[in-house]
């Protein structure tokens, strides 16, 4: 389903922020990825959706009907297919503002339908039907109509996950999408995203331990860029002090995992 | 706070400042003749002046309601056509969406455009297209590109590029990016400030009228150079009417845009 091998990026001052990341996820699985911050978590994610390039290795994703992307290696019209196949959820939703709730979620469809036909009159009934029925699944069906910068951050993951769930992709990827909730928020989003997994393979980055234990069929743990770590979601408190034990490097990455540490951005102006 | 903040030396440099002050406002109003005596003097035809225009000449207001309007569609033409352009020239002349050979290009375009005062823009067209309110709506179209569309960079360089990035995830093109990420960003702003630019417009509009291009501005000249005062009163009065009316009319558009919000 996806297929990373030997993911390795290195910055021109040397510091090797990824190195050697190798992991295949297959359907039904919900991967947990835990690591400190500046461990190279949102940088695999940010790798395999080929918003970032990387020194060494690949990323085979398998597409439509068999089809498969080297995300790593493609660009423009290809690099837009093997995406609109990837559903993706951020910690900071990232959802524009300005546009209503249904807006939003219609935009999951974008790299599906003929860009002529979203720029002069937007959606279909049929498509908006659809959005509505996602937004029914994550219960936010009463708000759609609603500006989406007046919701709380809950709610505003809760609609992240419509639009990814709307976008009808293979697979999920999800880069702390609990990290900025409250914990009652935190769960109910991991109770969402559970059932999602059953049906297309969910790989998220977390920070909670206990919740990627309780939710997840299988965790990955990288440490200095490195898989240190990768099976059963229950960790022994010696695997998890050694999982967030970094040494000194870690902590001048971490800033290189924002999303926006390259040049603006790059998925308007280069790719 | 320190306490040598409050140290006399700090007053002496205050001092030093308004003497160095003084000295360079009487040095450039002796160079630029002024006269105090010669104000005095003018001052009582001034009173003179003031008195031809009074009464305003009434009558002559239903004639000047067809030059209002005149004025008026001058601006209402030129803001959204104008606006329109500088949404393009903006897209064109931010860095997150466009290259930096075109950047370049429109950004000095417009800059040379802000350094040339609307006067001599019509002026100039005059010449090309001739007396009349086209050559008016051409000379504020082109102006407010100058001006709207650089404020439209401005606003697209300063948008969220996380949120453009989450878009493009989906993997939206180029121009769904722009029309779903980029636009629903700067949109309130580049309204607010088309509104603000109509007000603009109405008062150039105004004033080439006197140069050239027809309506009140052109009535008011008139007037003047016949020496009926009446009538200027009366066309003044209209010109002070119309800016009002277009103050409070995108004042209200503003304030219900920024209140409501529903655009996209």
């Amino acid at each position: 389903m996806l297929k990373v091998t030997n993911l390795t990026k290195r910055l021109s001052n040397g510091k090797v922020l990824l190195n050697g990341v190798t992991f295949t996820v297959e359907k039904g699985e919900f991967v947990g990825i835990l690591g400190a911050s500046g461990a190279g978590k949102s940088l695999t994610m940010r790798c395999i959706l080929g918003l970032t390039t990387v020194t060494d290795g690949e990323v085979v994703f398998m597409g439509e009907s068999g089809k498969t992307y080297r995300t790593t290696t493609i660009q423009g019209k290809e690099l837009r297919r093997a995406r609109r196949n990837i559903g993706v959820i951020f910690q900071g939703f990232h959802l524009v503002k300005r546009l209503t709730v249904l807006e939003n979620v219609m935009i999951g469809r974008l790299g599906r339908i003929n860009p002529l036909r979203s720029w002069l009159y937007g959606f279909t009934d049929r498509e908006a039907a659809d959005a509505m029925e996602a937004l029914c699944r994550v219960g936010m069906a009463d708000f759609a109509a609603r500006l989406t910068g007046s919701l709380s951050g809950g709610e505003m993951q809760r609609v992240a996950i419509a639009r990814a769930v709307f976008q009808k992709p293979l697979c999920y990827l999800a880069d702390e999408p609990i990290a900025s909730l409250d914990p009652k928020n935190s769960r109910a989003i991991m109770r969402l995203l559970q059932p999602l997994a059953s049906e297309q393979p969910i790989i998220g980055a977390f920070h909670q331990p206990e919740m990627t234990a309780q939710f997840c069929t299988r965790v990955i743990a990288i440490r200095n860029g490195t898989v240190i770590y990768d099976g059963d979601p229950h960790l022994t408190p010696t695997q998890l002090a050694e999982i967030y034990n970094q040494d000194e490097s870690g902590e001048i990455q971490a800033g290189l995992e924002e999303p926006h540490a390259g040049p603006l951005f790059p998925a308007l102006a280069t790719r | 706070m320190n306490p040598s903040d409050f140290s006399p030396r700090r007053y002496a440099k205050h001092v030093w400042g308004a003497v160095v002050l003084s000295a360079a406002v009487l040095v450039a109003s002796w160079r630029s003749e002024v006269n105090f005596g010669d104000l005095a003097k003018a001052s009582g035809k001034a009173a003179t002046l003031v008195g031809l225009f009074f009464p305003p000449d009434w009558e002559s207001f239903p004639k000047m309601i067809g030059p209002a309007f005149i004025t008026v569609l001058i601006a209402a033409v030129a803001t959204p056509i104008g606006t329109l352009c500088a949404l393009a020239f903006g897209l064109a002349s931010a860095r997150n969406v466009s290259p930096p050979w075109l950047r370049l290009t429109t950004r000095s375009l417009m800059a040379l455009e802000r350094g040339i005062p609307e006067i001599i823009l019509v002026l100039v067209l005059v010449a090309a297209f001739g007396i009349g309110p086209f050559t008016g709506v051409v000379a504020l179209t082109i102006a407010s590109i100058g001006m709207l569309g650089k404020l439209v960079g401005d606003a697209i360089e300063e948008i969220d590029t996380a949120t453009v990035e989450s878009v493009a995830c989906v993997g939206a093109t180029r121009g769904q990016l722009i029309r779903y990420a980029v636009l629903p960003q700067v949109m309130p702003s580049l309204l607010t400030n088309a509104m603000f630019r109509f007000e603009v417009n109405i008062r150039a509009s105004v004033l080439l009228g006197a140069i050239g291009s027809g309506g009140i501005g052109y009535e008011l000249m008139l007037s003047m150079n016949q020496l009926e005062y009446h009538k200027t009163t009366v066309a003044v009065v209209v010109s002070l009417l119309l800016v009002f009316l277009a103050e409070r009319l995108s004042d209200a558009i503003r304030s219900h845009l920024l209140e409501g919000g529903g655009l996209s």
